[in-house]
């Protein structure tokens, strides 16, 4: 009778395996790439269908383009560009999502002393890096004094926006991209999508873990790659967290042996120098991507105080190419070692 | 062994060789599927004389086999070989070590497991070399071969009974060698 | 005889045993290998949101599509797509040179070109800067 039981087992086994495998192996990974918000999203679900999949993602897409309708600085019927158009005329009643991120804007602005300043606007748009020409000195100088967040007065009773000072001009592109993945993030959760990432540009939202239980994996972008094989210099272990990086690559030109870069000094108005990328980790995107760009800002010293005060994690890597990177980074990060 | 057994051995051989030319001929939907009729004479001259005649029967199917329908030290050769010998090897095994447990059926889908699982391991040493060829391929190679080592079992058994029933003076029961 | 005739000769309770052991084992191998077997990798190639070509990533091709601006020409090759020639003015998409995962975006022209396959365990799940 052993024999028998043996066998038994024997079928017992591989019909165990078959339900195991029905199981477990049900959370598969989807992933769509579009373009929303005047550039690339991708968006990576795990779900159990494809159609459950398509519909969550369908849905944050939609999301992410109705929040470019409002917080779009290039179009003419955005909530930003009527609060624009209207600066110094007359307060603008906007959204609960323009009202919020302005909000989060000007805290991101107490909190670094102004280096992160979304009136830079006046001044981003005298820049024109497709171009590569550099601004008229007098004009920069004469749009300069638009610049300044304190005179952003928000009611937030009657959800309005005022820009005291005419010519004032904000624009939310370092602050939008990350808010954006924070919503797209909300919508898939909505959806029953129980782990996912969102990416708008380089700002990342991850949320949940994956079927495997490894977590997720970012590749931050080596500033200056040499040779092919060095797009990013490290790989970052992500739960439940955002990202965002700010880089003096992305969009820029070289003039006269200076590198001209977007990410502009609102004391100066001209591009921040100290540092080639910044990394901020933290909950919230939003966060992330205002916060990349003011301790891009205030360069590699006085942008990891002002890290360490408020308890952002993050990597610098300064004008010399060293990398820095926060106490709770350690072991979270792993530099891409040159092949 | 007796010049009965030889001639026994060679009369099962043509047995299985006319059966293995006879498959070659039968199209077949896909390359890799055979139903591997000349094992039903594997299967008998198992029951009657036990492994190393069935092993030799096997051996000279292949040889012969290969050298008739002109594959002889090419891929399906080898393929053929390796099969040929872990197949009737585990069926051998596996009636020693558990007389009468099993039917001619049973013995016949182990045997065709194996013959399967070493066509694998062969195909992907030798020639394939991506393990994901053979995995695609193993599921359906194992139902497929579970399918018809059953038949070729039972097809066997028929063979065994006839046999035993008409006491052919060929193939009379002799002492295992 | 040797063996036993009946015991060899009739459909025995380990025959059947066996033949539920390997339709069993067929199944779950199977499921088994559909999950684990990458499938192979997927070139899209999307014009203002239309998905143009879908083609195997494995395949070596050049392909050309019309967006707005004018002709973007793709190149596949060893298992790596980048943009060739595109009409857009700042050519950040051919910048972006030879990719083996994500995407590249030309967003004058709207062209999207996006790799799509099964993510192995040490791929990276995002590239952020």
């Amino acid at each position: 009778m052993m024999k028998f039981k043996l066998l038994l087992l024997l079928a017992v086994l591989p019909l165990s395996m078959l339900l195991l495998s029905c199981t477990s192996g049900k959370e598969k990974p989807y992933k769509v790439s579009r373009i929303a918000m005047d550039t690339l999203v991708s968006i990576t679900v795990y779900a159990r269908s494809e159609e459950k999949a398509e519909k969550a993602m369908d849905n944050a897409f939609k999301e992410l383009n109705r929040l470019s309708d409002l917080l779009n600085f290039f179009s003419e019927t955005s909530e930003v560009a009527l609060i624009n158009r209207s600066a110094g005329v007359s307060p603008v009643k906007v959204s609960k999502e323009t009202f919020e991120v302005i909000e989060k804007a000007l805290s991101v602005a107490e909190d670094t002393g102004g280096a992160f300043d979304i009136t830079i606007g006046a001044v981003s748009s005298l820049w024109d890096f497709h171009k590569k020409t550099l601004p008229d000195p007098e004009l920069l100088k004469k749009s300069l004094k638009s610049v300044g967040y304190k005179n952003i007065v928000l009611d937030k009773e009657h959800s309005t926006v005022y820009l005291k000072k005419k010519g004032m001009k904000i624009d939310l592109g370092a602050i939008a991209k990350g808010y954006g993945a924070d919503k797209a993030v909300a919508v898939l959760k909505n959806n029953g999508i129980r782990s996912g990432l969102v990416s708008v540009a380089g700002d990342i939202k991850t949320f949940g873990a994956k079927p495997d239980g490894s977590s997720w994996r970012i590749g931050i972008k080596n500033p200056r790659p040499q040779s092919e094989g060095e797009e990013l210099i490290a790989v970052l272990s992500l739960g439940n967290n955002a990202v965002s990086t700010s880089g003096d690559y992305e969009r820029f030109f070289i003039k006269d042996g200076i590198r001209y870069h977007h990410i502009l000094d609102p004391s100066t108005g001209y591009p921040a120098s100290g540092c080639r990328s910044v990394s901020i980790i933290t909950k919230e995107g939003v966060y992330t991507d205002a916060f990349s760009t003011a301790v891009f800002i205030l360069g590699s010293e006085r942008g990891m105080e002002v890290m360490r005060k408020i308890g952002l994690e993050g990597m610098i890597i300064d004008d010399e190419g060293n990398i820095s990177t926060t106490e709770g980074m350690k072991g979270a990060v792993e530099l891409v070692r040159k092949h | 062994m007796e010049s009965r057994d030889r001639y026994r051995i060679a009369l099962l051989s043509a047995y299985a060789l006319a059966l293995h030319g006879f498959e070659a001929l039968i199209p077949s939907p896909v390359p890799w599927l055979r139903l591997g009729l000349s094992n039903i004479i594997t299967l008998v001259t198992l029951f009657f004389y036990g492994l190393k005649p069935a092993l030799m029967v096997t051996m000279i199917r292949v040889l012969l086999g290969s050298l008739l329908l002109g594959t002889f030290l090419g891929p399906a050769f080898f393929l053929s070989l390796g099969g040929g010998l872990a197949g009737t090897l585990s069926m051998g095994i596996i009636t020693a070590l558990f007389p009468r447990v099993f039917s001619m059926m049973g013995v016949s889908m182990i045997g065709a497991f194996f013959h399967n699982v070493a066509q694998l391991v062969i195909a992907y040493v030798l020639f394939v070399q991506r393990i994901e060829g053979i995995l695609a391929v193993a599921p359906f190679l194992i139902a497929a071969g579970t399918l018809t080592g059953a038949v070729n079992g039972v097809a066997s058994r028929y063979l065994i009974n006839e046999i035993q029933k008409q006491h052919s003076p060929a193939l009379s029961p002799t002492e295992p060698i | 005889m040797r063996l036993n005739s009946s015991g060899s000769t009739k459909t025995t309770f380990a025959d059947k045993l066996v033949l539920l052991f390997f339709i069993a084992l067929s199944l779950s191998s199977f499921f088994f290998v559909n999950e684990v077997l990458p499938q192979g990798s997927e070139v899209r190639i999307e014009v203002a949101g239309e998905l143009k070509y879908t083609l195997p990533l494995s395949d070596d091709r050049i392909i050309s599509v019309e967006g707005p601006m004018g002709t973007t020409i793709i190149e596949v090759k060893n298992k790596r797509v980048r943009v060739v020639k595109s009409p857009c003015p700042n050519k950040i998409c051919l910048h972006q040179d030879w990719i083996e995962r994500g995407a590249v975006v030309c967003l004058p022209n709207k062209v999207l070109v996006t790799i799509t396959g099964p993510q192995q365990k040490k791929e990276i799940d995002g590239i952020t800067g």
